[in-house]
């Protein structure tokens, strides 16, 4: 399908979905166009946001039709109410003041973003064209602005690809890892102020996912802002004297200073967010205004979002859930856990909202993640064992756990991915991760750690005791709950488990140093993946991983970071999983893919890397009786999902006099 | 105004019968040692001697937790997680049987979450007493199985309700009181032979040992105390038994109380050494030490015991302010502070009151000491009348 002729389709409001099923076809010239946009039709006709009208009327601000790109991207909502009833404040707790980094999260304007079903459709572009898997076509949308006016073009993706991503000054480890297929860099053009277009010499799989992640790896910068502070295009004299103002220590910091989109804590900085932070930072309550030039609309051609103005009140993390069942929050779901459930269900009429439960995309809910990098040499040669990394999982009675701490509603096994996923076999969920005390004792007998009594603690071949210190992030009871049954559990195999509480950024330290021997966090962020999702986790990646920090950051590295993987038997089925990883990328054939998924979580649940406690605890999500379009139900993940961000929270309102929902409830 | 009636005596006043040899009650007054002395102005404290006898039942029992709690320390029961008190009758169906419960049947709602458990009141349970129950290790020397109270056959005795793994609420606050009484005691007896010791040295010396001393005291006195205790206690390595934390912390504690108490001992030897007395002693030919313990310690032994009976309560909220910021002890070891700190939550305070028990027998405790130490004070000093 010619590019042009996709455009006009879509001009027409035609829905080309269809296409999508050419992703799937190997080798051929097109491999997919995918475009989201039903009709935008009524959008000059349609009334300005009430709380922008008066700014309109004095000329501060231009008329809607001038705000909105040509072709705005419509969602398929549509608001009871009038004009005159839309706007209002969403507020919303929060445990810190850095969680303003949680509102593009929120937002979630991805230049690509996942719908509902998990299929990657253009959002802030207008179509996407990619060829071979290799040679990606970005169409942006004429007419499209900042949040400040300025014109959002190729340009903004010029600055990133040559004075940023290539500039040694600014990328200082070379080219993100984003941006490289197999290590090779690609030839990036700008045909023309509304085409990008990226060309690797070998498939690229895994660039349009992290250009969609809730966390996403941005190609483009507000140049016309940047270009403030980069001597290349501003008087040098004057970025040094910004410099020097700010106190930062070179034009590099200031430039890095100003450009922290995901972190959001620069209210100068242009956006193409629904929200912008305003006002000041480091006040108890952060205030995040809508953004006039935003480009989404609903099907009546109103602007988004519906609502003007989220609010965000800091508070103690123990708080918050009272503070959510006195009703001081109109949609909450950070910092409530399913403990909380009785209290909070208590809570519903007397504040008016409702308690929902969302299904939870994550592997697992409590995971225990060994480190294989410890530094302690002998538990470290333990830790790469795969018969002790089972044992310790034969040891724990999860379905006591499931009834003591879940109410028996989540499901024990293994962190693998969830029953939703095409990949899911409860064979691996059940692998090594059924109750056998007695078989776990003997696996550790046979390793050599030997105990003096029947029901001593074991020794470790040094002679020491074997007492593992387990630490946590500090931030969920769960955990230490899960834990403490975990540790009577151990107790029973000889060995004594410590939990030590810490600090999330203490915690990602001293598992990177090496200094913790086991941590606990949640399972795999991707329960729900497809043929097409990077299995990353599944494999050494990264050294943000907790099981393998060595090794990912080693993988990550390209071999000049981390740790080496030698060539010990015992690390045969990590190499193994590398290697898929690495056939993955290079195959476009979907059977091959789903072939490499299916051979991965084998080799990971068989080699119990990491040790899964129970899956499926639901999110708990409270919604005002008043917030609409909220979905009843849910699923609640991180990445793909960005959170709420999913379901557009732009397009949830407030419930206007036209539509009483307190009448419509049973 | 009406005439007051003027009345004189007789009688000849014999002035012995004021003194000692004179009345039976001066005699015994006259001939006690001075131990009785105090213990008898001690006793006329009423409440500090309901006090006493309330802390001196809490000791004793110490001794004998494995026996007096009902379960084991770490005796978990799925199916009665948070179950509330158990209430105990005496008659059922209108006739006496003694004491008994009911048992429990529980429900879980599965539109709130909520546990419930209702008594089923058809079939008394009656509560045993020296039996046998749960098997456990008496101070870790032999196992025995007898306690005090057991649950009924095939029943459960929750008389405190139990916490969110099941666990009886009753036995652990038993199990936690050895722990929070006993730090208290230690930490005092080690702060008191270090005051005691630095505070008389630099009394009895003066000079550069007095300065010294005085300056330690003063650097450690101005570092703000909780901030010390979290930094000290955060620094206990995490790898070390929990028998050895609770050393740590009580050796925390007690190196921090005792500058107050050195500073007292030092003033009032200083004071006291210029006296008539301690002179008319000297010249009667007395050796120093029999200066310092048979006429300057009596003098301020009042101000002694009362700063020791008053530091065991600080002491046993310190390690109860540690334990809740969950820095102090950790379980597996039980103390009052660390159930506290396991009911930090908003849902203990709405849903499961019963969890904040702890804070009675801590309560309790620090008031009873506080009334031992004020009837302590008051009985010791000599110019008390």
């Amino acid at each position: 399908m010619p590019h042009g002729q996709a455009v006009r389709a879509q001009r027409r409001g035609a829905s080309c979905f269809g296409a999508g099923s050419f992703l799937a076809v190997l080798g051929l010239a097109i491999a997919g166009f995918l475009c989201a946009l039903p009709a935008p039709a009524k959008a000059q006709s349609a009334a300005e946001p009430k709380s922008l009208a008066a700014a309109v009327a004095k000329g501060e601000l231009p008329p809607l039709a001038e705000r909105l790109p040509k072709v705005p991207r419509v969602l398929p909502v549509d608001s009871a109410c009038s004009a005159e009833d839309l706007g209002g404040t969403l507020n919303m707790l929060t445990g810190s003041a850095k969680d303003t980094r949680l509102m593009p999260v929120f937002g979630y304007a991805r230049l690509v973003g996942y719908d509902t079903s998990y299929r990657i459709v253009p959002d802030i572009l207008e179509s996407y064209q990619i060829e071979d898997g290799r040679i990606f076509t970005f169409r942006l949308r004429p007419g499209m602005k900042w949040s400040d006016g300025a014109p959002f073009t190729s340009e903004d993706f010029r600055y990133f690809w040559e004075d940023m991503a290539k500039d040694p000054k600014i990328a200082k480890f070379g080219v993100p890892p984003e941006l490289l297929a197999d290590g090779e860099e690609p030839v990036v053009t700008f045909p023309d102020e509304y085409t990008v277009k990226y060309a690797w010499g070998r498939a690229n799989p895994g660039f349009l996912a992290s250009l969609a992640a809730a966390t996403p790896f941005d190609i483009y910068r507000p140049s016309h802002y940047l270009k403030k502070y980069n001597p290349n295009y501003t008087d040098p004299k004057k970025v040094e004297a910004k410099v020097e103002k700010s106190g930062q220590r070179n034009w590099v910091a200031l430039h890095f200073k100003k450009d922290r989109a995901q972190r959001n804590d620069n209210p100068d900085m242009p956006t193409l967010q629904p929200w912008m932070l305003s006002g000041e930072l480091g006040s108890e309550r952060l205030i995040f205004t809508r953004n006039p030039y935003f480009f989404r609309v609903d099907e009546e051609g109103r602007q988004l979002p519906y609502v003007d103005e989220v609010a965000l009140t800091i508070s103690n993390p123990g708080l918050i859930p009272a503070k959510v069942a006195n009703g001081e929050s109109d949609l909450q779901a950070a910092y409530l856990s399913f403990p909380n459930y009785p209290f909070l269900k208590r809570g519903e009429k007397r504040s008016n909202y409702q308690l929902r439960r969302w299904e939870s995309g994550r592997g697992a809910h409590v995971a225990l993640y060994p480190n294989l990098n410890a530094k302690d040499p002998v538990w470290r040669k333990l830790m790469q064992t795969a018969d002790f990394r089972r044992a310790l999982s034969l040891a724990i009675n999860r379905k006591d756990i499931n009834q003591a701490i879940f109410y028996g509603l989540a499901t024990p096994g293994g962190n693998t991915v969830l029953p939703g996923s095409a990949f899911f076999d409860e064979t691996l969920r059940s692998m090594w991760s059924t109750y056998e005390p007695e078989r776990a004792n003997q696996m550790l007998d046979e390793l050599g750690l030997k105990r003096d009594e029947p029901d001593g603690l074991r020794h470790l071949p040094d002679g020491r005791e074997m007492r593992i210190v387990v630490e946590t992030a500090g931030e969920s009871r769960e955990q230490s709950d899960v834990l403490q049954l975990v540790r009577d559990d151990w107790r029973r195999i000889g060995i004594d488990l410590l939990i030590r509480e810490s600090q999330r950024e203490i915690f990602r330290n001293r598992i990177k140093a090496g200094s913790t021997l086991i941590s606990v966090w949640a399972g795999i962020d991707n329960g729900l993946p497809n043929a097409d999702t990077d299995p990353k986790e599944l494999v050494p990646s990264t050294a943000e991983q907790l099981e393998w920090p060595g090794y990912g950051m080693w993988v990550e590295t390209h071999g000049t970071g981390g740790e080496p993987l030698g060539d010990s038997p015992e690390l045969a089925p990590l190499k193994r999983l590398i290697d898929l990883r690495q056939a993955w990328k290079a195959t476009l054939d979907e059977t091959e893919k789903a072939r490499i998924w299916r051979e991965a979580l084998k080799i990971f649940a068989d080699e119990v890397y990491t040790i899964g406690i129970v899956s499926g605890v639901d999110q708990l999500v409270v919604v005002k009786d008043k917030l609409e379009n909220v979905p009843e139900k849910g699923v609640y993940n991180y990445d793909p999902g960005a959170f709420f961000g999913m379901y557009h929270p732009d397009t949830f309102y407030f419930a206007c006099p036209a539509v009483d929902t307190a009448e419509k409830r049973p | 105004m009406s005439q007051i009636p003027h009345f004189i005596s007789t009688e000849p006043f014999d002035a012995e019968a004021t003194t000692a040899a004179g009345s039976v009650v001066s005699e015994r007054h006259a001939k006690a040692s001075q131990a009785r002395l105090i213990w008898w102005r001690f006793l006329r404290h009423k409440v500090a001697v309901v006090s006493l006898a309330f802390l001196a039942v809490s000791y004793a029992a110490i001794l004998f937790v494995e026996f007096l709690a009902p379960y084991e320390l770490n005796s978990r029961h799925t199916d009665f997680i948070f179950a509330p008190p158990q209430p105990v009758h005496l008659f059922h169906d209108g006739s006496f049987v003694g004491p008994f419960v009911y048992p429990l049947n529980y429900t879980l709602d599965m539109e709130t979450l909520r546990r419930t458990y209702d008594e089923d009141r058809t079939q008394p349970l009656p509560i045993r007493f020296f039996c046998k129950s749960e098997p456990y290790s008496f101070w870790g020397l032999f196992s025995a199985e007898t306690h005090l109270v057991c649950p009924p056959e095939g029943g459960t005795l929750f008389l405190l309700g139990t916490d969110r793994l099941g666990r009886d609420m009753l036995s652990r606050i038993v199990y936690g009181a050895r722990i929070s009484l006993t730090i208290g005691l230690v930490g005092v007896t080690l702060s008191f032979i270090i005051g005691i010791t630095i505070g008389g040295l630099a009394g009895y010396f003066g000079g550069w040992v007095d300065a010294t001393v005085q300056r330690v005291t003063e650097v450690l006195r101005s570092i703000p105390e909780l901030p010390l205790w979290l930094a000290l206690s955060a620094a206990l390595p995490l790898t070390w038994s929990p028998l050895l934390v609770y050393f740590g912390i009580t050796l925390i504690l007690a190196l921090l109380d005792w500058p107050g108490l050195a500073r007292a001992v030092r003033s009032k030897l200083f004071a006291l050494r210029e006296e008539d007395f301690v002179a008319a002693a000297e010249m009667l030919g007395a050796s120093p030490r029999r200066i310092i313990f048979r006429h300057l310690l009596p003098n301020f032994m009042s101000h002694l015991i009362a700063s020791a009976s008053l530091s065991i309560p600080t002491m046993i909220l310190a390690e109860t302010a540690l334990s809740f910021l969950g820095l102090g002890l950790r379980p597996p070891i039980t103390s009052w502070g660390v159930l506290l700190s396991e009911a930090q939550n908003i849902e203990a305070v709405a849903l499961y009151p019963w969890l904040l028990l702890p804070m009675l027998p801590v309560v309790l405790v620090v008031l009873a000491f506080s009334f031992v130490g004020d009837g302590l004070r008051d009985a010791v000093d000599p110019y008390q009348h």
